[in-house]
């Protein structure tokens, strides 16, 4: 990490921060901690964001080194999708030549160039770790140096005396814990973590417990302090503590005093503060990190408490001094930090049996003789191990990791290619039946196909979520309003559901019977876990809550049903619509609230622009349905994790809603038209919802629906349901406990069932297994299966003048879209480290977040259940514009930019006209020539995708193919 | 013999023998053969051992109601379970009011829990293990609730408590499950030595350790029949988490979220209860134990709900709300309410069991359910400072831990010093026995 240093966040005036390590320490740790907020809003974001200024590989690797985490996959795991056939050794070898140039054809033995020693090394178990399996198997007498017992008898004895391959240390001992743990002596965060914990989680509580931490408003230190002050008992492993935290109360000391006393007392002065310090803060990462955050977002806790990461270390240093202090005593140590470092023991040494392995492998491959291998002197047999500890085990998963994208990169962009080749699409004079506006999320990417097969008629696009529609939305039920746009914006309207005049009496009388119901819910929720209350309400519930419980788990999905249904019948839902649209700009308003409602102009810009994204400026079709999503589970604290990330973690069915009342307005389409582009008077917009999890789809103010497009719409719903239904079939292939020869009906019953169980951790696979995104025209990819892989961003790159659209696209696109990649691909390469674990220990606390079991860190990133099947990969970027066209793109967009120079994501330029790929590579873009292959041909998708649950290469879907290419005459080999 | 006599014996020992036969079928499945278990394959196994309890039990009842014929009640005999000499043990289950009830209730639960944790534990590595623990869990109970006859009865506790140890460390991957699940067993053992003692003692004294048998104990001197009382509630205690023993209740959520609903909301955390209920008669006779009850039960329902109330994760929360209800159930079997008891008993395990499934719910409920508004408590206005030391006091639930660690010292002191003197002996002993090929130095260096 020396060289490395991540991007802090603003800290205090960086002239101040160069000379105070302590400054620098906090600033670097607001960076590298997890920057997750509460978990009610689940944000997609790069986990290691704070080393996105360096390329990729070196960032990685310094972030993983930080948080003592997993870079990349494991060599086994890559080993074993080689041996699958996922990647091929030929792959390993391209980007093995590619990283040493000239050098890879150097011989480092007679006959053994370094480019060969290091595919040896990568792709092979030659240098394995495991000294213990080894013994065994050549105990057995199945260790593979059994082959040539004469070569291992000389590589032995060679490896005996004479130079050893000496691997780095890679123990991180950065504070007193770490080394008296390496000493074997008991681990002192146990006590500290236990204390931290419990204080932290009673001092950021959003309204879980019944009681409020006292003090809280005076800021974490204080609290604490001030709680001891009035009389709490120490902790045992932590004596002293108590009269210490006194102290602090009484005289108001500072957390940076605080800290400064701590750092003195536990010996750490200089150049080792800085250090560490940072590694205290990750030493609890979940925690910290949620001060951090709360630091800089204090909009995210509601109670107004200050919060610090200042403050949370100054307790934790109280603390750890004691428990370090009195575990020094106990065994003997000094505590003073560079006298207990230099206590450290040795790292446990190499055993020379591995050694010999390696030796025996790369003697075998270098054709090398017993006598050969005996005669080596100390100095070629310690070039031998220099060779060797050059392509460290990181070196080879980080060729690995490129190798393992390459292979997928391949066969992506070569099918892309041979659709290309296809027989050009001929404009059709037919008027589209029906055009299907989706977020670009991959998991739409199925849907969107299913309604392509229906009909050559039915047109589908994508465009990022909100809709272009940034707002504060409150619906009927909600209680505050909340940000339904991405997060990097800020709404600057609001929009609210409300009923319509006529249900104002209905409403009226369901809102006095809800907040009274809910009330009751609230008290009983409360009283349950009083000592009287828990009596009266175990005699009054507990026989029907039994029966209830029963009920939900024995039939999770018409239990639910009938519960809705009654509720729906006792208290109606009254018809709404949503202010979408400001009357006057004279409306009286406070300073600082913001306007309800659009107006006119503000409408016809939204809608201008986004019709100018989806390149849908002709050819409307009579049905423009716009398709937000969300996702609906239970028991599932990440459920915010599955709703629409350009939707700020939250449904895209009102900004659907909210669009359509714009567009649909005559006033509105007036103004569009002055700026080019002619809404025909015979064609309507629908908002709806897609459910990913459920997969159904709900509709918006069907009442203002023309009857005169009653059959038109009819049509366009039938469709849909088609299409749910096989959208759902398709999601059944990936869940195990679903038949892979489920029907499209029974498939649709099954998601319906998984999204209302209360026991079910996977009600959807969510953004699992995303690894492209391709930015352009439908006719690029349309009619190819891609496995709900890719998210498909809509753009017309030929009514794109001066790359304003392209520009706006990417600036929304790229950054979310690589987000959510690289999230996925953290948290499945180190589901520990950088995700959450499994989720079946998880217990919510205070509100905020998860923690494994009755006291843990809190637990970031994704669950395993909600990456288990991803494949680690950078976003694939394919974008239908010019290279010059992106590079000007680029030149404007910096976020952009750092993404793909410093390659946390693969860029391809498709050319709009030729269609000539070229990847961006160490820094330009370089030609890619696809290799011609013979698609794989099916008439429908179900016949690819219901073989098998694996991950699928792109097919050819003979009915999804536009006009020209359904033709006969044009049928491809199968 | 009757009919519904013979149905009745047939349905005990069914209830009994189902689950233990698929824990004995599941594991010979995994012992025997080298392929994978098929998740299905368990949950059919395990299933229909719970499936065919319920059956049994179900016919159980019938028999005691008498449905279909006369009722059956009383001592079931089935022989010996052990003897030597002159000494036996009888294998007796007891047919009354109580049994049925917790057997049924017991039985309907468990196959409750498992058809959650199908879908809950799907793809999970400890799948098989977690169904298996499930079986013995069934069978503990089933021997709890129809024993006859206090050696039964043990047999059934212990079953309860290894696999409430072994569910607790489920993710033994991590340290935190172990060291709470070690935690969880020890009190055990401790507790567990009561009722090992008052069993042999009941056997003394009454010359059996059958439940009918218990009214002789107003013949007892009163020292005697106080100190086995005494020793039932300790027992009792243990397992049900009462003060001082409450400390591993919390540290119980460890494990995966239905083990919590079915261990520590509803069937386990009132299974010292259900013993009290059992032994009843030679703990009416002695005022002492019964005031005990009350003064235990009663300072932990208290304790438990000062704690609840500074909780802020779900299930530990839960877990103290429990615990103050079964210090009240407690209270009450002390006062001498034990019908009351035992209905306040299975009301309440319905409550919580509902709650417990649906604690990851937390965050979804309370968007709903919209912002709790928190006054301030009349301690908060009388005095700011007193109630910050309530809070902190039951932040740190009174430091119990530290306080059992702190009594324990000396008896680890003297575990360790024995365990120095096993490992030099042992030494000693091989010192001239020849290396065990494979301990060379590359694996001592990768042990250390």
């Amino acid at each position: 990490m020396s060289t490395s240093v991540p991007h802090g966040h603003a800290h205090g005036s960086s002239s101040q921060q160069a000379d105070d390590p302590v400054a620098r320490a906090l600033a670097a740790a607001h960076g590298i901690l997890p920057d997750q907020g509460p978990i009610g809003v689940f944000i997609h974001h790069n986990t290691l964001h704070a080393f996105q200024h360096l390329p990729f590989h070196e960032g990685v690797q310094a972030g993983a080194a930080a948080l003592g985490a997993k870079p990349y996959l494991n060599l086994r795991e890559f080993r074993a999708a080689l041996s699958a056939g996922r990647v091929a050794a030929s792959d390993v070898r391209v980007e093995i030549d590619r990283e040493l140039g000239a050098r890879g054809s150097e011989p480092v033995l007679a006959h053994l160039t370094r480019a060969e020693l290091w595919q040896l090394l990568t792709i092979t178990e030659a240098d394995s770790d495991d000294a213990a399996a080894l013994a065994y198997l050549i105990q057995e007498g199945v260790a593979p140096v059994g082959e040539d017992p004469a070569l291992w008898d000389a590589c032995l004895t060679r490896t005996s005396h004479g130079p050893r391959l000496v691997p780095p240390d890679t123990r991180s001992l950065q504070r007193h814990r770490d080394v008296l743990a390496a000493l074997g002596l008991p681990d002192t965060d146990i006590a500290v973590h236990g204390e931290l914990i419990r204080l932290a989680s009673g001092f950021l509580d959003q309204g879980q417990a019944q009681v409020t931490a006292p003090y809280r408003e005076q800021g974490f230190l204080n609290a604490v302090a001030q709680t001891y002050g009035v009389g709490a008992a120490p902790p045992r492993a932590c004596r002293g503590v108590d009269d210490a935290m006194r102290t602090v109360a009484a005289t108001h000391e500072s957390a940076r005093s605080v800290i400064d006393r701590m750092l003195a007392l536990l010996g750490v002065t200089g150049a080792a503060i800085e250090p560490f310090l940072v590694a205290t803060a990750l030493a609890l990462p979940g925690w910290s990190g949620m001060f951090a955050r709360l630091e800089r977002h204090p909009e995210e806790h509601p109670s107004g408490t200050p919060v610090s990461l200042e403050d949370f270390l100054a307790v934790r240093l109280l603390f750890e001094w004691h428990a370090v202090q009195q575990q020094c005593a106990q065994a003997g140590l000094p505590h003073e930090w560079a006298a207990l470092q230099s206590r450290t023991p040795l790292p446990p040494a190499r055993p020379a049996l591995l050694d010999a392995r390696l030796l025996w492998e790369i003697a075998r491959a270098a054709q090398l003789t017993a006598a050969d291998v005996r005669a080596l002197s100390p100095e070629a047999l310690g070039a031998l191990w220099h060779e060797c500890s050059t392509c460290s085990g990181m070196e080879r998963r980080q060729l690995f990791q490129e190798a393992y994208e390459r292979a997928y990169r391949t066969v992506i962009l070569d099918a892309m290619a041979s659709r290309r080749a296809l027989p050009a699409e001929t404009p059709s004079a037919e008027r589209p039946r029906g055009q299907f506006v989706f977020c670009i999320d991959e998991r739409e990417e199925s849907i969107r196909r299913a309604l392509e097969e229906q009909h050559p008629g039915y047109i589908t696009y994508g465009t990022a979520g909100f809709f272009g529609v940034a707002i504060d939305y409150m619906g009927l039920d909600d209680h505050t309003p909340a940000a339904h746009c991405p997060v990097v914006v800020t709404p600057a309207h609001e929009v609210h559901e409300r009923p319509v005049y006529t249900a104002l009496g209905t409403h009226a009388l369901r809102a006095r019977a809800r907040e009274r119901w809910l009330g009751w819910e609230r008290r009983a929720a409360v009283a349950s876990r009083t000592l009287t209350g828990g009596a009266g309400l175990s005699f009054l519930l507990g026989p029907l809550s039994g029966l209830k419980t029963l009920a939900r788990v024995a039939a999770p999905r018409s239990s639910l049903e009938w519960g809705q249904r009654l509720v729906s019948r006792l208290a109606p839902v009254p018809a709404t619509r949503v202010s979408a649209f400001r009357v006057s700009d004279s409306a009286r308003m406070d300073v600082g609230e913001k306007p309800v409602g659009f107006s006119l102009d503000e409408s016809i810009d939204r809608v201008t622009a986004v019709l100018t994204n989806l390149g849908l400026v002709r050819d409307f079709a009579p049905i423009v349905v716009f398709l937000g999503h969300g996702s609906t589970s239970l028991n599932n604290p990440h459920e915010s994790a599955h709703d629409c990330g350009a939707c700020g973690g939250r449904r895209g069915g009102a900004n659907a809603r909210v669009f359509a009342d714009m567009a649909n307005r005559p006033d509105v389409r007036d103004g569009v038209r002055q700026r080019g582009i002619t809404i025909p008077a015979d064609t309507w917009f629908i908002g709806a919802l897609h459910d990913t999890a459920n997969d159904s789809v709900r509709y918006y103010d069907l009442e203002t629906l023309p009857t005169a497009l009653a059959d038109a719409f009819q049509e366009v719903y039938g469709a849909l349901e088609l299409a749910r239904r096989d959208d759902a079939q398709e999601r059944c292939r990936r869940f195990d406990d679903a038949p892979l020869s489920i029907s499209a009906e029974g498939a649709l019953r099954h998601v319906e069932a998984r999204s209302s169980h209360l026991a079910q951790p996977r009600p959807e696979y969510g953004h699992c297994t995303n690894a492209i995104c391709i930015v352009g025209r439908r006719t690029l990819t349309r009619g190819l299966h891609l496995d709900r892989r890719a998210f498909l961003v809509s753009y017309d790159p030929t009514i794109d003048q001066d790359d304003k659209v392209l520009e706006r696209i990417l600036a929304a696109v790229g950054p979310v879209g690589a987000g959510i990649s690289l999230e996925y691909y953290f948290s499945s390469v180190d589901n520990e480290t950088f995700g959450c674990g499994t989720k079946l220990p998880h217990n919510v606390t205070g509100l905020i977040g998860v923690m494994n079991g009755h006291q843990s860190d809190l637990r970031t990133g994704l669950p395993r259940q909600m990456v288990e099947i991803h494949e680690p990969m950078r976003l694939l970027l394919i974008v239908d514009a010019t290279p010059e066209a992106l590079l000007t793109v680029a030149g404007r967009q910096a976020e952009v930019a750092e993404l793909v120079v410093k390659q946390w994501i693969q860029l391809v330029s498709v050319h709009p006209e030729t269609g000539a790929m070229q990847l961006f590579q160490d820094g330009g873009f370089v030609p890619y020539e696809p290799q011609p292959m013979l698609l794989p041909v099916v008439e429908r998708s179900p016949e690819w995708h219901m073989q098998s649950r694996g991950h699928l290469a792109p097919a050819l879907v003979r009915r999804a193919l536009p006009f020209a290419a359904v033709g006969p005459g044009h049928h491809q080999p199968a | 013999m009757s009919s519904t006599m013979l149905m009745v014996r047939w349905g005990l020992a069914l209830a009994i023998l189902a689950p233990l036969c698929s824990v004995v079928l599941v594991g010979a499945r995994v012992l025997l053969r080298r392929a994978p278990v098929r998740e299905g394959w368990v949950m059919r196994v395990v299933n229909s051992g719970l499936m065919a309890s319920i059956a049994a039990v179900v016919a159980v009842t019938a028999g005691f109601l008498g449905i279909g014929g006369d009722a059956v009640r009383g001592d079931i005999e089935f022989g010996d379970w052990l003897r030597i000499g002159d000494f036996r043990i009888p294998a007796v289950l007891l047919v009354d009011r109580i049994s049925v009830t917790i057997a049924l209730f017991a039985a309907v639960l468990t196959a409750l829990v498992a058809r959650f944790s199908r879908t809950y534990l799907h793809k999970e590595p400890g799948f098989t293990r977690f169904f298996t623990l499930i079986g013995v869990f069934a069978t503990g109970t089933q021997l709890v609730a129809l024993a006859g006859a206090l050696e039964l009865f043990f047999a059934g506790w212990e079953l309860i408590g290894i696999s409430s140890a072994f569910f607790i460390g489920f993710f033994h991957e991590r340290d935190e499950p172990v060291r709470s699940s070690v935690r969880a067993f020890a009190t055990y053992r401790f507790s567990d030595a009561g009722l090992l003692i008052a069993t042999v003692a009941t056997f003394e004294l009454l010359g059996s350790a059958r439940f009918s048998a218990m009214s002789g104990a107003a013949a007892l001197p009163m020292v005697q029949s106080t100190a086995i009382a005494l020793l039932f509630l300790l027992s009792a205690m243990g397992k049900s988490a009462q003060l001082p023993f409450s400390g591993w209740l919390p540290r119980a959520m460890e494990g995966p979220t239905p083990s919590s609903a079915l261990f520590y909301g509803a069937v386990s955390i009132h299974a010292g209860l259900f013993l009290l209920l059992r032994v009843w008669p030679m703990l009416e006779t002695s005022v002492i134990a019964r005031t005990m009850s009350v003064v235990v039960g009663l300072s932990t329902a208290l304790y438990a709900a000062a704690v609840v109330r500074v909780h802020t994760d779900a299930k530990g929360a839960l877990a103290h709300a429990t615990l103050a209800q079964v210090g009240l159930i407690l209270a009450e079997i002390g006062m001498g309410w034990t019908t009351l008891a035992l209905a306040h008993l299975v009301c309440h395990a319905l409550l919580r069991l509902g709650q417990y499934l649906k604690a990851p719910n937390m965050i979804h409920d309370s968007h709903r359910l919209g912002h709790v508004h928190r006054h301030p408590t009349w301690l908060d206005r009388l005095s700011p400072s007193l109630s910050a030391r309530v809070y902190a006091a039951s932040l740190h639930r009174l430091r119990l831990d530290d306080f059992i660690d702190r009594l324990l010292a000396p008896l680890m002191g003297f575990a360790r010093l024995l365990d120095r003197a096993d490992r030099s002996w042992r030494r000693v002993c091989s010192a001239d026995a020849p290396q065990v090929p494979g301990t060379d130095a590359s694996s001592t260096s990768s042990a250390s």
